[in-house]
């Protein structure tokens, strides 16, 4: 899921930068699946956050 | 037609003109607000610390602070600078020799780093420059953030011209010579490894933590920190609310040191006509900074929260959060940010426990916060950055990827460039008798010895100041 491309030569041409995504997964499904990571942890955070706080209220 | 023709020339050539004066202008105006923002960081830390400070050595914890800004910038003038300039290609070129880019080595650093001689006029008002200075003041800030850093971990106990010594130490050679070596498109970290560190997770924050953790095992704990058993007390500070938001000001001058690390198009010193980049001339625009920095402050405060429960852990957090994707800041996509800034700050306080299991007395938890999860930033873009080409289109063929091996070297290269340094000079301090305040005067409160004013002087009064 590393980065994708060998070197910046091949995206600079005289018009300057391509125009797209520049990060480490572009053009693949890495977004996708680091979203639904995220989604995960922070939903998972958020009910063990809750758990802990019922156990003041008792 | 031929006049028309010339005409035309001319104002072309003068709107062209125009346009440059404007670019001029605004990289100026750019590199020149960075620095008032990153003098946010310092109000930051100032209250941080004052905060984080025992009611009898508030104002004592302030001079010091105050004191490594204005010595940091101070000496980053006198010969930080020429650090910076002079060794990126050095031991590996043990003559420091100008590298590829023809922008370091002793002869080039000789020429615009030193204030006097005829480089000089670099250092200093020039009508011919406007890049050296406002340049000179981000680093300058760099500096001084680097040597801030480490203060807060010392509090309570540590002399004021022993500490002032050591900042000095860190934020000229230690974060000059790092930031030479890893951020600086001759550096041999980055040509021969591939070391990517955007937004200086280990040239500032890994360095500034393990400095400090060879500080503080020549310092050793505040009285009354350990029991004869070993067992840690917590000795709170005397106002959590001025610590958290001393955390929150230090964020936003976060947003100034960033911005600083980003190379403006269209100039001399530009590596493109068009296109900002970072520092490695490798591609990014301030949107990745606007994507990244608040998702890695939200990711950081979210995984604390769930550890700790406690703001003072949830505003580390957020410093955890955005250091642990400094580093990547350029290149990560959003939800990696959040993914990886809160399993930071889920580990952050596991690891300062740790370290305060071992005896060391670190009172803010810079060394986990800075230190550790500087590395752990490192180490984690070598793992999902692999591949990420070391500098822009314009390097030499034989420049290395960033690879995970090479994050690795970095990292280690980082730790040993802070704690070294902060171990020796520290050393070296202790043995002229300037390091440790004298356990009497700690119990008795050090503002009461030797601060001539009162931090409350109508309430909040204790018997230590008072006495």
């Amino acid at each position: 899921m590393g980065y994708f491309a060998e070197s910046f030569t091949e995206l600079y041409n005289a018009d300057g930068w391509m125009d797209m995504g520049m990060y480490i997964g572009a053009g693949s499904s890495g977004a996708g699946w680091w979203t639904v990571i995220a989604a995960v942890m922070l939903v998972g955070v958020l009910v063990k956050g809750n758990s802990d706080e019922q156990d003041h209220y008792k | 037609m031929e006049d028309q023709i010339l005409a035309l020339t001319a104002e072309v050539a003068a709107i062209k003109s125009a346009a440059q004066v404007t670019n001029t202008m605004f990289a100026e105006m750019y590199y020149y607000v960075t620095i008032p923002l990153m003098v946010l960081i310092h109000a930051g830390f100032l209250l941080y610390e004052m905060g984080a400070t025992r009611l009898q050595n508030v104002l004592s914890s302030g001079v010091k602070n105050l004191l490594a800004f204005a010595f940091t910038i101070a000496a980053w003038y006198l010969f930080g600078w020429w650090f910076y300039w002079a060794l990126p290609t050095w031991p590996l070129d043990f003559s420091a020799g100008a590298g590829y880019m023809e922008i370091s080595g002793l002869e080039y650093a000789n020429a615009i780093a030193w204030a006097w001689g005829d480089s000089a006029q670099y250092m200093g008002p020039n009508m011919g420059d406007n890049a050296s200075g406002v340049f000179w003041g981000a680093f300058a800030l760099f500096a001084a953030t680097t040597a801030s850093i480490a203060s807060g971990a010392l509090i309570e106990r540590i002399q004021t011209v022993g500490f002032v010594i050591c900042a000095v130490v860190l934020g000229t050679a230690a974060w000059g010579i790092a930031a030479a070596w890893g951020w600086h498109a001759d550096g041999w970290l980055v040509t021969k490894f591939g070391y990517h560190d955007f937004g200086a997770a280990g040239l500032v924050h890994a360095v500034a933590g393990f400095f400090a953790l060879g500080v503080l095992i020549n310092l050793g704990p505040r009285v009354g920190k350990f029991n004869a058993d070993g067992s840690a007390n917590h000795l709170a500070g005397h106002n959590m609310p001025l610590t958290v938001t001393g955390l929150m000001l230090i964020i936003v001058g976060f947003f100034g040191f960033l911005m600083a690390c980003i190379i403006l198009p269209g100039e001399g010193w530009s590596w493109y006509a068009d296109k900002g980049t970072t520092i490695y001339g490798t591609p990014m625009t301030l949107s990745a900074l606007a994507f990244n920095v608040p998702l890695a402050a939200a990711g950081g405060i979210i995984g604390a929260w769930v550890m700790t429960r406690d703001p003072f852990w949830m505003m580390s957090g957020c410093l955890a959060g955005i250091i642990s994707v400094a580093s990547g800041l350029d290149v990560y996509f959003g939800s990696t940010v959040i993914a990886v800034s809160m399993l930071a700050g889920i580990i952050l306080k596991p690891c300062a426990d740790w370290l305060e299991g071992l005896g060391i007395d670190d009172a803010v938890g810079c060394v986990t916060v800075h230190g550790t999860i500087g590395l752990f930033g490192l180490v984690m873009l070598g793992i999902l950055g692999s591949g990420l080409p070391g500098l822009g289109a314009f390097a030499p063929e034989d420049t290395v990827a960033l690879s995970l091996f090479g994050q690795i070297v970095g990292a280690v290269v980082m730790f040993l460039l802070g704690f070294v340094p902060g171990y020796v000079v520290s050393w070296l301090v202790d043995k002229a008798g300037m390091l440790r305040i004298p356990d009497a005067v700690q119990e008795r409160g050090l503002d009461a010895v030797k601060v001539p004013a009162q931090a409350y002087p109508q309430g909040m009064a204790s018997p230590e100041s008072e006495s």
